[in-house]
């Protein structure tokens, strides 16, 4: 019983930042965008969060710089891609360069330390233990009990569905996607709506980032997102942005990331239950692409 | 193309002041933190010589990038490529015991040989199974990445060493240094030369670029679209596996744990700031691996850390790249400005 | 101009980097009239309007509403104003339903911002009925008709209230059954009080329709007159800026063997039907079949078939005999010149330079364009065709380095027409060669089309232009519904025999009757 505990909270624990940066990236797909820097935003959210929870003694502020470090990340794809007209697969992969490039200086600058950073001083965000719930056998201990931002990408997650599915702003967000030169002609301005995606993106990233490096753990690493990024870009893909689909695939590579951690112990070497998740994201893009010949 | 050059100087220029504005704003001088910069890369002899070894991953990694973009590829295993080609190039050089003229073209060809196998495979699950070669190589990296680390780890650990590496390869395998540059250089350019020959003056460099900027029109013009896929494929993995090797041979002559990591995008980012051409790939690369360079003497000499230069990279990138874009719409105002004037005479 | 509710002044358009789209435009629109906007092809009928619904930035110029001077940054404000644009390719959103469509930018909202969609459905419904357009709200736009889309667009700008429709070609799409119920709804808006601006180049449905007509040639206007005072024949002239030879000259076709034959060519489309459906038809040297019909009707994919961009399911095609049936694309280049319809989709590589464009195909199919033992491409061989391609088909262009997307659009498809011509092929396959290209390059495109009949190729012409057809084939056929469904000679049937059977008729005997 114990093992299942622990596999199903190290798939949370897996499950949520991708979880987080997908749906970020949901809103950017069904906007149009083609936007790879969920990595680099979630990178520089990571940081931030060390930040501000070290020097303002608050996690909650923590989670405030990691928002608004994601923002300026948003801001400069907004400056580069919308108004200037670079390519958005340029500007992206610039980004997510400039995030790894941007967090280790400041990391050497900042903290004066090489590779991570940790210390005391970093506020943790919490964990939620449930009033009522949390009391239940069994159920108790699957609902409750875990860290914050759990919670909220949960919350995140329902609120993304309804604001896609069931807004004017998302009804305008899927046009925008569908068809841009019809948005436009509709008197509704393209650019706008695609620079409220991005912001909705970084607000997620940013939390995505926050979970990272004050969720699970309390220090900030070198590049410390690890690819997450690209692989909440392939579950975006790979569901055409659904949110539900989305949270189905974090929780599957979240399963996988569980396992990663769960078979250290074992035989198996380390490396290769490491490369699980990416082996995983190989298998369902498979999966994707063989359906897709077919239906096409 | 003068258009280009012009663009990329202004570009490089304005990144550099942006760059000296941060500097300024942390407090440190500027003009002495580019100055160290270059004393430590292109003013001495020493430095130069490392700014040259330094270049090999990074104009290699770049025409990988730059071939593949150009012929409208998103291979970005860039990074899987080089460790499973250093990877090759370590096994031969360890286990073939044979004299140098022999051995080390067959180090070479074993790590373009692992570099082309690994985009094969993505080369393969495209052609097969029509998976977007964009994911598949991404994940690849990250496979190609942890197998390296087991075989260093276990089969291939040097148990004498403390963190995870191999044994040295036979000195028979290790690159020599020709005046004092490493003969690794020779065959980076060696590399670019053959490059251009390909994409400028080849008819599949031709067709190449042809299906790279509308690949209908390269399909119904007779070019078999789908062979020149897993060739472009194959051909910009061996170049990635390339430069793996001859980091191995030229460098630490082992397969060290990290030996990719620092090397990791900045292929595809040369080849994104030099707009695919092979020239510019080839003058960027030098570039970066000058800032490369020059960062650990500028860390020594003022106290600006060398990371700084990973921030600066990536302003260059996107200064550049938008800068290419904004030059074009200016210069397109002023054409606009002048066909307004005149058709209203 | 006294009692002009529109009023452009000097308007001008210059689209990067030198292509004068406008200049010095100034036309006046009265309220509650039909004003059609007419001239051909590029004449800057469709960014005038752009201009005035805010989609396209005028460079010099005023634009005046009731008076006052407006100046519209987008669209939005556009509408704001009472100023809605139905564009020529209809832009709807086929995942979205019909009243999620026509709310679309403008939806009632409820807290939170959730979308009233009950409100938005009563207020469509009511629309639909006050307009008797006949529309199931909650239909898929995916699943409904061209013509249903057209409405489905205008209703969208009566929905936000719009005295001013801008109808960009409206009748392009539609069958002349559907023209007709267009119109009528048309003039029924034109009396409840609204304004409509309408594009074509249509003069018969011009005449017919509209209260004023304002022509525009080459970016400026040549004439504003009522329309009951123009003839068909003065409106031609000032389209087009001389006297129109309607019949072009040529000699009588003496066909030879038959070059290109088709026999029951089937392709299955995506959703298991046949998008072409059994079509047999040859194509003798020395004669030009022209191929007609409403556009969508399998033009599309019979031109995908014979170049080997999509699969046949049933049935051969061959060249001189060479069955190229499943043969691979570079096989049948050998027997087909190809032009494509699109030039920057299919014919060309706008980026790329000129000389990279002229030579492709030739590179493979000719050994002289190889050196270094067949790796290296032979510049100098290149050169010397793009120079053969310039004098020969008459190319104004500065060196072959230039990149193609320099050239104005004339002289890019004269670079495609020498690149395919010179391939010497016995079959030549043109598509739509002369969309979007001015009077003096069609007459260009047309004259070589008759020359090279006389040299005896075989020429099939795809055209969804009827008159282009009758001008310059000799065998027209006609396709609907994915079939072939008459195979006339020009000299023995009229536009409307062929007219007949492009909305698919199959009865001869009613044909003639008919014409």
């Amino acid at each position: 019983m114990n093992v299942f505990y622990g596999l199903y909270s190290a798939m949370l624990v897996g499950a949520t930042p991708i979880l987080l940066a997908a749906i970020g990236g949901a809103f950017t797909y069904y906007a149009g965008i083609f936007n790879i820097a969920m990595e680099g935003m979630m990178l520089v959210g990571a940081f931030c969060a060390v930040l501000g929870s070290f020097f303002l003694h608050s996690w909650m502020l923590g989670i405030v710089s990691a928002i608004a470090g994601a923002l300026v990340m948003a801001g400069i794809f907004v400056l580069f891609a919308v108004r200037l007209h670079t390519d958005e697969f340029l500007t992206g992969i610039a980004l997510n360069l400039f995030a790894v490039g941007l967090t280790t200086f400041l990391l050497r600058d900042i903290f004066h330390v090489k590779g991570a950073f940790t210390d005391p001083g970093i506020v943790a965000v919490p964990s939620i233990t449930l009033p009522l719930l949390g009391k239940i056998p069994v159920l108790g201990r699957l609902v409750s009990g875990y860290n914050a931002i759990i919670y909220v990408a949960l919350l995140v997650t329902i609120a993304s569905a309804f604001v896609v599915f069931r807004t004017s702003f998302g009804l305008r967000l899927r046009a925008a996607g569908y068809n841009a030169a019809c948005l436009n002609s509709s008197g509704v301005q393209t650019p706008g709506i695609r620079v409220w995606s991005l912001v909705l993106c970084a607000v997620c990233c940013g939390l995505a980032g926050a979970y990272l490096s004050l969720g699970s753990v309390r220090l900030f690493a070198e590049n410390m997102s690890a690819g997450r990024g690209w692989i909440s870009l392939a579950a975006v893909i790979l569901v055409s942005g659904n949110p539900w689909g989305i949270s189905i695939i974090s929780l599957l590579f979240g399963f996988f990331d569980g396992l990663t951690v769960f078979l250290q112990g074992s035989a198996i070497p380390t490396q290769f239950t490491a490369m699980i998740p990416y082996v995983a994201t190989l298998v369902s893009l498979y999966f994707y692409s063989v359906q897709k010949r077919k239906t096409s | 193309m003068r258009k280009q050059t012009l663009s990329g100087i202004l570009g490089v220029l304005a990144a550099l002041m942006i760059g000296g504005l941060v500097l300024a704003l942390q407090g440190f001088n500027p003009f002495s933190t580019y100055g160290a910069l270059l004393q430590y890369s292109l003013f001495s002899a020493s430095g130069l010589s490392a700014m040259l070894s330094r270049a090999v991953p990074l104009v290699l990694t770049g025409l990988s990038a730059s071939i593949a973009f150009g012929s409208g590829l998103n291979n970005l295993g860039q990074p899987g490529q080089l460790v499973i080609g250093a990877l090759s190039a370590t096994l031969v050089g360890l286990f073939v015991p044979l004299p140098p003229l022999v051995l080390i073209p067959m180090c070479i060809a074993a790590s373009m040989a692992g570099g082309l196998l690994w985009s094969g495979l993505a080369a393969v699950l495209r052609r097969a199974f029509a998976m977007d070669e964009f994911i598949v190589t991404l994940m690849l990296n990250f496979i190609a990445d942890y197998f390296t680390l087991w075989a260093i780890t276990y089969p291939l650990f040097d148990p004498t060493a403390l963190s995870p590496m191999t044994r040295p390869v036979s000195t028979h395998a290790w690159l020599s240094e020709v005046a004092g540059i490493n003969a690794s250089v020779l065959y980076m350019v060696a590399a670019t030369v053959l490059c251009w020959l390909l994409m400028s003056k080849g008819v599949s460099g031709y067709e190449w670029r042809m299906m790279g900027q509308n690949r209908l029109f390269a399909r119904i013009g007779g070019c078999r679209v789908d062979a020149h896929y897993v060739r472009v494929m194959l051909v910009t993995g061996a170049l990635a596996g390339l430069a793996g090797g001859l980091m191995v041979m030229g460098g630490p002559h082992r397969f060290v744990k990290g030996l990719g990591a620092n090397y990791a995008w900045d292929g595809v980012m040369i080849a994104v700031v030099a707009n695919n051409s092979i020239p510019g790939t080839f003058f960027y690369g030098l570039l970066f691996s000058m800032l490369q360079q020059g960062a650990i003497g500028m860390e020594l000499v003022t106290a600006v850390p060398s990371e700084f230069i990973d921030v600066l990279q990536a302003i260059i990138v996107l200064v550049v790249v938008a800068g290419r874009v904004s030059l074009n719409l200016v210069f397109d105002h002023i054409a606009t400005r002048k066909k307004l004037r005149e058709s209203l005479q | 101009m006294d009692g002009a509710l529109i009023d452009l002044q000097h308007i001008s358009k210059v689209f990067p980097p030198a292509t004068v789209a406008l200049s010095d435009v100034s036309v006046a629109f009265r309220f509650g009239e039909i004003h059609a906007l007419v001239g051909e092809n590029g004449a800057g009928k469709t960014t005038l309007m752009k201009v005035l619904y805010g989609l396209e930035r005028r460079d010099r110029g005023d634009i005046l509403l009731r008076g006052e001077h407006v100046d519209f940054r987008n669209p939005r404000e556009a509408i704001a104003a009472g100023i809605g644009m139905v564009h020529q390719e209809i832009l709807l959103i086929p995942e979205y339903t019909v009243w999620q469509n026509i709310v679309l930018g403008a939806e009632p909202v409820r807290g939170l911002c959730t979308l009233d969609t009950r409100t938005a459905r009563e207020r469509v419904a009511r629309k639909i009925e006050e307009f008797q357009f006949n529309l199931d709200p909650d239909a898929p736009v995916s699943g409904i008709s061209v013509a249903a889309r057209q409405k489905v667009e205008i209703l969208k700008l009566l929905y936000r209230d719009v005295s001013v429709l801008i109808l960009d070609e409206p009748t392009a799409v539609l069958a002349p059954q559907e023209i007709g119920q267009l119109f009528s709804e048309l003039e029924h808006l034109r009396d409840r009080g609204h304004t409509i601006l309408f594009i074509s180049h249509r003069l018969d449905e011009v005449l017919g329709l509209s209260d004023q007509v304002t022509v525009m040639r080459k970016g400026k206007v040549v004439a504003t007159s009522p329309a009951s005072a123009l003839t068909k024949e003065e409106l031609a002239r000032q389209m087009v800026g001389r006297s129109v030879v309607f019949a072009a000259e040529r000699s009588p076709a003496e066909p030879g063997e038959p070059v290109f034959v088709a026999q029951g060519l089937t392709v299955m489309g995506a959703d298991g039907r046949e998008t072409l459906d059994h079509v047999s038809f040859e194509v003798r040297s020395g004669e030009i079949v022209g191929v007609a019909g409403v556009e969508g009707n399998g033009q599309f994919e019979l031109v995908n078939a014979i170049m080997g961009l999509s699969p046949v399911t049933a049935g051969s095609l061959s060249v001189q005999g060479f069955d190229l049936t499943h043969a691979d694309i570079l096989a049948r280049r050998r027997y087909i010149s190809f032009v494509p319809q699109d030039r920057g989709k299919m014919g060309a590589s706008l980026p790329a330079s000129i000389l990279e464009n002229a030579i492709m195909t030739h590179h493979i199919l000719d050994r002289s364009f190889r050196r270094w033992g067949g790796l290296g491409l032979n510049y100098m061989r290149a050169s010397a065709l793009t120079s053969q391609i310039q004098t020969q088909f008459d190319v104004s262009m500065e060196n072959g380095a230039a990149p193609f997307e320099s050239l104005s659009g004339g002289n890019q498809q004269k670079v495609i027409l020498g690149r395919e011509l010179l391939l010497e092929a016995p079959l030549v396959l043109m598509d739509q060669p002369t969309r979007g290209l001015d009077v003096g390059s069609t007459e260009y495109v047309h004259r070589l089309l008759i020359d090279l009949r006389n040299q005896k190729k075989a020429v099939l012409l795809v055209s969804a232009d009827l008159d282009e057809v009758f001008t310059v084939a000799d065998r027209i056929i006609v396709m609907s519904r994915g079939q072939l469904v008459a195979d006339l000679r020009t000299d023995e049937t009229s536009r409307e025999e062929v007219g007949y059977y492009m909305l698919g008729g199959k009865d001869a005997s009613h044909a003639q009757a008919d014409a």
